[in-house]
């Protein structure tokens, strides 16, 4: 018995693991870079998944706070010599604030009206970031060249970049801490309940705008942690993030709301599924339409299963 | 008061047909734009009636923009021709489409339409032969030849259309299934509407619409590109216009166009760069402070004011 509710509870993860092993004997480059770009998609999406499973709110400036970041990251390259990894924790604490004074002048205000004037606003929020980004950096790509970003590496004749390793192992760390924030700590747990109910929250005496506001802070700066890592293999430019915030969406539509390990896994195999796409000689700009079309193929069938019982 | 209201109308209709005739070239294409935006919006509203949230309006009109185009170019017919192709094409998609996805509701609604849009673009980008690919398609005979007071009257002309089969869903049974489908959709259902079919036939005729201005749109430049004729600024500006006009009725996004419209293109004169920021600005205040809109805005100074006579 204990077994099978063992394998039950983790029945999506030993699914990733099976897709994986399949598709790396398959097509080992493909499964590799899919891993590698389906942890980054996981990594951007968990705080979005995030902010929309605690605060309700659909940030459609998800992507332009990560490439805000990402900006930010530059400056602490160019100006202060700082390596990208280190100038996460800087990063981190300057989008907290930033995301703390964001929620504070704007989404309070909005939190009891429909969704689609939170959707409006952080519409809004997007596109003053995305001008203003413009307008400071110009459209001209930049880029932060270290020397570790292009190490490679060979494992049984397959030959590929290790840098990117590093964003499976951010985002599982930051799957694990969120876990690990939402089950052992006081605030928390909190957090929990009002993701849950946030009525009945508010009944036993949690203060609920103070953890919307630490939830909010806290999911741009989760973006700090991804804008890190991103910015020694990425052309640095203003709508460099806007892709993810879409990409991010899907993510949290499979996974379904509050599920944060499914979103680790639903980004993983996306990628994967991305990269075996693009691995199909003269096939490789079709492999944007497998974000869309497995999405739009999960939230039918969910519907139909729905609809049936 | 009804006299009055229809003369206003009128009125109103005159002015803007006359408009090419005191203005100059510059002042047209910027009316143009802003007829483009506000059917766009209107559309957009009006499927928002049925309490579904569409995001697939800048895919239907880019749809209609290359199948305008292509018409055109590879098959030779009249640019006017393509522009009915563009809408039936647009049409019949959204009917085989909706089929499918109009069971969905909220959130998954809106985020499969948005993808919907997505995979279109990402389908057009790939089929080279037919759409140019990612470089795009131009066609040399461009509706009315570039005449852009031709184009304007062309635009208002499906703009007043657009406005009418809006005002009569608004009047119309259409009206009361629609409402009834937002407010409560169990108790609609309950009481023999059917909303299944109401659905579809709301969600065709708003993709004809995009369809149809999408092909005017890229016909009277001769040219389509992926980033741009699928681009999300045709989604999110008719989102903004109809949410700062006011949602929920004809006039709403018809006000909104005309005032984020207008503003747009003052900002871009006075600041080359960056006009963008004051127009997200301006988004983020309507939302914050007036959250009806300002038609719900006056609608509400108004009924205050009448409240207050009638109760003296």
């Amino acid at each position: 018995m204990e077994s099978i509710s063992f394998m039950r509870k983790h029945r999506n993860l030993f699914l990733l693991i099976a897709v994986i092993v399949v598709v790396a004997i398959w097509k080992p480059h493909a499964a590799i870079y899919g891993l590698q770009r389906g942890s980054l998609y996981s990594l951007v999406g968990l705080p979005l998944s995030l902010t929309l499973g605690v605060v309700g709110i659909m940030n459609l400036a998800h992507g332009d706070f990560l490439s805000l970041g990402i900006y930010f990251v530059y400056l602490f390259a160019t100006n202060l010599g700082m390596d990208p990894l280190v100038s996460i924790i800087p990063v981190f604490f300057l989008l907290f604030g930033l995301g703390v004074v964001i929620y504070k002048l704007t989404i309070t205000r909005v939190m009891k009206s429909g969704h689609l004037n939170q959707l409006l606003l952080t519409f809004g929020i997007s596109m003053i970031l995305l001008e203003a980004m413009n307008v400071i950096w110009t459209s001209r790509p930049r880029s932060v060249y270290v020397e570790y970003s292009s190490s490679s590496t060979t494992i049984a004749g397959v030959r590929f970049g290790t840098y990117e390793l590093l964003y499976v192992v951010f985002a599982f760390a930051v799957l694990i801490a969120l876990q690990l924030f939402l089950k052992k700590t006081r605030l928390g747990q909190a957090t929990f309940a009002v993701g849950q109910n946030p009525q009945g929250a508010k009944i036993v005496g949690i203060n609920t705008g103070f953890v919307y506001l630490f939830v909010f802070g806290i999911s741009i700066a989760i973006l700090g942690i991804a804008a890190g890592v991103m910015v020694p293999r990425f052309a640095i430019f203003p709508s460099v993030g806007s892709a993810f915030t879409m990409k991010s969406f899907c993510l949290v539509a499979m996974a379904g709301l509050g599920n944060l390990t499914g979103i680790l896994v639903s980004g993983i195999v996306l990628g994967v599924g991305e990269a075996i796409v693009q691995s199909i000689p003269g096939y490789a700009g079709w492999s944007d339409i497998v974000f869309f079309g497995v999405l739009i193929a999960v939230i039918m069938i969910r519907s139909l299963r729905r609809q049936s019982l | 008061m009804k006299i009055t209201k229809s003369l206003v109308i009128i009125m109103l209709l005159i002015a803007a047909a006359l408009l090419p005739v005191v203005t100059e070239a510059y002042f047209i294409s910027v009316a143009i734009t802003i007829l483009t935006f506000m059917t766009l919006s209107i559309s957009w509203d009006m499927m928002l009636r049925t309490g579904q949230l569409s995001f697939g309006t800048a895919g239907f009109f880019g749809l209609g923009g290359y199948t305008g185009i292509i018409a055109v170019a590879d098959f030779g017919v009249d640019p006017l021709v393509g522009i009915i192709l563009g809408g039936l094409l647009a049409g019949g998609v959204s009917l085989l489409l909706g089929m499918a996805i109009l069971r969905l509701r909220g959130l998954y609604f809106a985020i499969t339409t948005m993808a919907l849009a997505s995979v279109f673009m990402v389908i057009i980008r790939n089929l080279n032969k037919l759409t140019g690919g990612p470089s795009g398609k131009i066609v040399y005979t461009t509706l009315f030849n570039y005449d852009s007071v031709k184009v304007y009257w062309l635009m208002l002309g499906i703009t007043v259309g657009t406005i009418v089969v809006s005002e009569v869903f608004q009047r119309t049974r259409v009206h009361f299934a629609i409402d009834s489908i937002r407010a409560d959709e169990t108790v609609a259902k309950s009481h023999g509407v059917n909303i299944y079919k109401y659905l579809i036939f709301v969600f065709v005729v708003t993709s004809i619409i995009q369809g149809v201005i999408g092909s005017t749109y890229a016909l009277q430049y001769g040219f389509v590109y992926p980033e741009s004729s699928f681009s999300a600024h045709y989604l999110l500006l008719p989102i903004a216009m109809a949410l700062v006009g006011g949602i929920y009725s004809t006039i709403g996004p018809v006000l909104g166009a005309i005032i984020l419209g207008l503003s747009s293109e003052y900002l871009k004169l006075i600041m080359p760069y960056g006009h963008l920021i004051i127009y997200g600005v301006i988004i983020v205040v309507v939302v914050l402070f007036l959250p009806n809109g300002v038609y719900g805005a006056i609608k509400d100074v108004t009924g205050f004011r009448k409240r207050r006579l009638e109760e003296r």
